[in-house]
């Protein structure tokens, strides 16, 4: 048995066979049963997801030390890269701890939208293909070949409006995540990011047939509420580029100062000021991504207000 | 290289992940194929073959079109050689977006074509019938003259005077074979992939409705009281026979209708029979021979049933599915596996015999004259075989 084989026997035959039965219990709308399969698929991997996301939200979190590490030592890199991993062990952050999750629901993405691709069967080669996949239930065999109408949609084809939709969420999805920072260079690549990927996937929208980008959308939404959860609006609130880079400013003082502190780790207490409130930390959306978990203990005690469970829908003012 | 800053190091491994994420992407739609590619099987008359290959994709990602030209090609079949070819045109490309051209429907040919008196018919995926001179390859008409229809997998059938069809759009037209107009169309209630079947002055045919119709071949009236239902969609051609029609189905059935009435006489297997069951749906038109019924199956086998009660006689495995039709060639079955291994069954003891092996995929229905068989595979080739001995007599590339 090679390994296409086993691809097939793991993955791809109870994604398909699930696809079908679904399609017959919801009114035999195949774009129904597309989405209760990415609902049901995100709710598995819910666990998988939430890891990811609070993994990105303490590397984030990191972001103010890294760079001063970096400035503290910007031609050793050897000092640099044993400081990082210091601070890294420390604070309890792995950087694979952000990909690793992405790269373990990879696989059942690809047998997902693989199998919307076969379960299509447009064309009489795909139907002939399909036939191979099969479970030997009774069901399977009465319910097709699937209907490829939903709402406005044929299924089969690329559709320029499901195409922005999906370009839409992502660009959504991806803002969310982001984090302002000072840092021009960081700021491209965050741009590009932000960019780059809703452009990629609404292209391959408009070419491939519309029941991936059905799946696409539901998971993007999805996802977009988990981050809420998670997170709040993140980056989608908007932030005071001045402020930002103020409250950046002073947010390096106070590391130098407890880097300064005496090794007994002797907490440093800054007394908040009115000014401090209002340098738009809850409109950066990254409040609640400094829980104080990811600090080195001397760290923590800076942090002014440790508050629990979303500062994002606190009233600002 | 000095490292800047951390966090966008992170951000290239993510851009890396993403990247690859798309590209799996697309390498996971590689061998889903995404535009048709036809290839019709052969139909000799007067020691010429005409047949229409096969579409290959080129690209299909993006703007990147694939290949839409299809053609008609007339083969001596005494070598090989290519008398002629014609090519079929392709529906004119729509807008689409982001700049890009939508791409124009490819005219990948399914069906066989059919030939009456000096006039090949063939049928496109494009939506168009075409009417083309058997000499020399000119168009005579092609309908609709505007516009399309839905797209034409089911194979045409030419008879009193006229050309029938079923379509993607659930109709089953009649068109007049001079001239192209229409002369009735009758509607189901799905897609029509399956290539009608004629019998005096009935036309059957199978809907992906799941039912089979009897239609007045004058008129386009329905001739059945009700359709024949059944469990699944049919995409098979229909077999008439001894006054019964043999039909199979998506459900794994092969069922016997009385073809004058539209009832059921008996269904293979019976309910009770699931040891019998075949782990496949029914694709290929059956053959009759000797009160027999062959009939090829997706589960790899063929089925030998006593045409009056449908028991099995014998249940022969072929090793991969059965896609094309089956031809009977003096008293022998010959088969085609998707594998490329071509079977002589033996109609009067049900032995199977290898016959040949081309190595190559095999969809297209196989054809016969005068002791040869001819093979079009999806590699485009065009093979001739002796039925007798197997022994290739020409190959020639097709496309």
């Amino acid at each position: 048995m090679g390994i296409g084989d086993i691809w097939n026997l793991v993955a791809m035959q109870p994604v398909i066979n699930t696809l079908i039965v679904l399609s017959q219990y919801l009114f035999n709308s195949f774009g129904l049963a597309i989405i209760a399969l990415t609902i049901v698929v995100n709710v598995l991997m819910y666990p998988l997801t939430m890891k990811q996301i609070r993994a990105s939200k303490a590397m984030q979190s990191l972001q103010p030390k890294l760079a001063e590490l970096q400035k503290k030592y910007p031609k050793d890199k050897q000092k640099l890269a044993k400081e990082q991993m210091q601070m890294y062990k420390e604070s309890g952050v792995s950087p694979a701890g952000c990909l690793l999750p992405m790269l373990i629901q990879m696989p059942i993405w690809i047998a997902l939208f693989q199998s919307i691709m076969r379960v299509l069967a447009v064309i009489p080669e795909n139907l002939l293909g399909l036939s191979q996949y099969l479970y030997s239930w009774p069901i399977v065999y009465s319910t097709l070949p699937l209907q490829n109408e939903f709402l406005w949609l044929n299924l089969a084809t690329g559709d320029m409006v499901l195409a922005l939709l999906v370009g839409g969420t992502m660009w959504l999805q991806q803002k969310m995540i982001m984090t302002p920072t000072a840092d021009p260079k960081q700021q491209t690549q965050s741009t590009m990011m932000l960019w780059m990927m809703p452009i990629m996937f609404a292209f391959i929208t408009l070419s491939f047939p519309s029941g991936l980008g059905l799946f696409w959308v539901t998971s993007s939404v999805i996802r977009i509420g988990i981050q809420y959860f998670v997170t709040g609006w993140g980056g989608l609130v908007k932030s005071a580029p001045r402020k930002q880079i103020a409250r950046d400013k002073k947010y390096k003082q106070r590391i130098a100062q407890a880097e300064e502190a005496p090794s007994g780790g002797a907490d440093i207490v800054v007394p908040s000021s009115t000014e401090e409130e209002g340098l738009g930390y809850e409109e950066s959306g990254s409040e609640r991504q400094d829980r104080g978990g990811g600090y080195p203990k001397s760290l923590r005690a800076i942090r002014r207000h440790p508050r629990r469970g979303g500062g994002h829908r606190r009233k600002r003012g | 290289m000095r490292i800047r800053n951390n966090a966008v190091s992170m951000s290239k491994i993510c851009l890396l992940v993403i990247l690859l994420l798309v590209g799996l992407t697309v390498l996971g739609c590689i061998g889903i194929k995404t535009a048709p590619e036809g290839g019709s099987g052969g139909t000799i008359a007067d020691g010429t073959l005409f047949l229409c290959p096969a579409l290959k994709q080129a690209g299909g990602f993006g703007c990147a079109a694939p290949s839409v030209e299809g053609k008609l090609v007339a083969v001596d079949i005494s070598d090989g050689s290519r008398l002629w070819e014609v090519p079929l045109e392709a529906s004119e490309p729509a807008a689409g977006g982001f700049g890009c051209a939508a791409p124009a429907t490819p005219v990948a040919i399914y069906g066989n074509p059919a030939v009456v008196g000096d006039l090949v018919y063939v049928g496109g995926y494009n939506g168009k019938i075409y009417a083309i001179s058997s000499s020399s390859g000119a168009l005579r008409w092609v309908y609709p003259r505007e516009g399309k229809l839905e797209p034409i997998v089911s194979g045409v059938v030419v008879a009193l005077g006229k050309v029938y069809f079923g379509c993607s759009d659930g109709k089953v037209y009649a068109l007049d074979a001079a001239t192209g107009d229409k002369q009735w169309e009758f509607p189901t209630g799905d897609k029509i992939w399956a290539t009608p079947a004629i019998d005096g002055e009935t036309l059957y045919i199978g809907s992906f409705d799941k039912k089979l119709y009897a239609i007045d071949a004058i008129t386009g009236k329905q001739k059945w009281e009700k359709p024949f239902e059944t469990e699944g969609a049919i995409a098979s051609t229909p077999l008439v026979y001894n006054n019964m029609v043999y039909i199979g189905s998506f459900d794994r059935h092969l069922y016997a209708v009385d073809a004058t009435n539209g009832k059921q006489i008996w269904q293979f297997p019976l309910e009770d029979e699931a040891k019998n069951k075949p782990e496949k749906w029914f694709w290929t038109r059956p053959v009759a021979c000797n009160n027999t019924i062959y009939a090829g199956c997706f589960d790899g086998r063929i089925y030998a049933l006593d045409a009056e009660n449908g028991g099995k006689v014998a249940g022969l495995d072929l090793g991969s599915p059965v896609c094309s039709w089956p031809v009977l060639v003096d008293g022998s079955i010959i088969i085609a596996s998707e594998e490329g291994k071509i079977y002589t069954l033996d109609a009067a003891d049900n032995q199977i015999e290898l016959l040949a092996d081309v190595e190559e995929a095999i969809y297209a229905p196989l054809c016969a004259s005068d002791g040869v068989i001819y093979i079009y595979s999806q590699e485009q080739n065009l093979h001739a075989l002796n039925a007798e001995s197997g022994a290739r007599l020409w190959s020639q590339t097709v496309k």
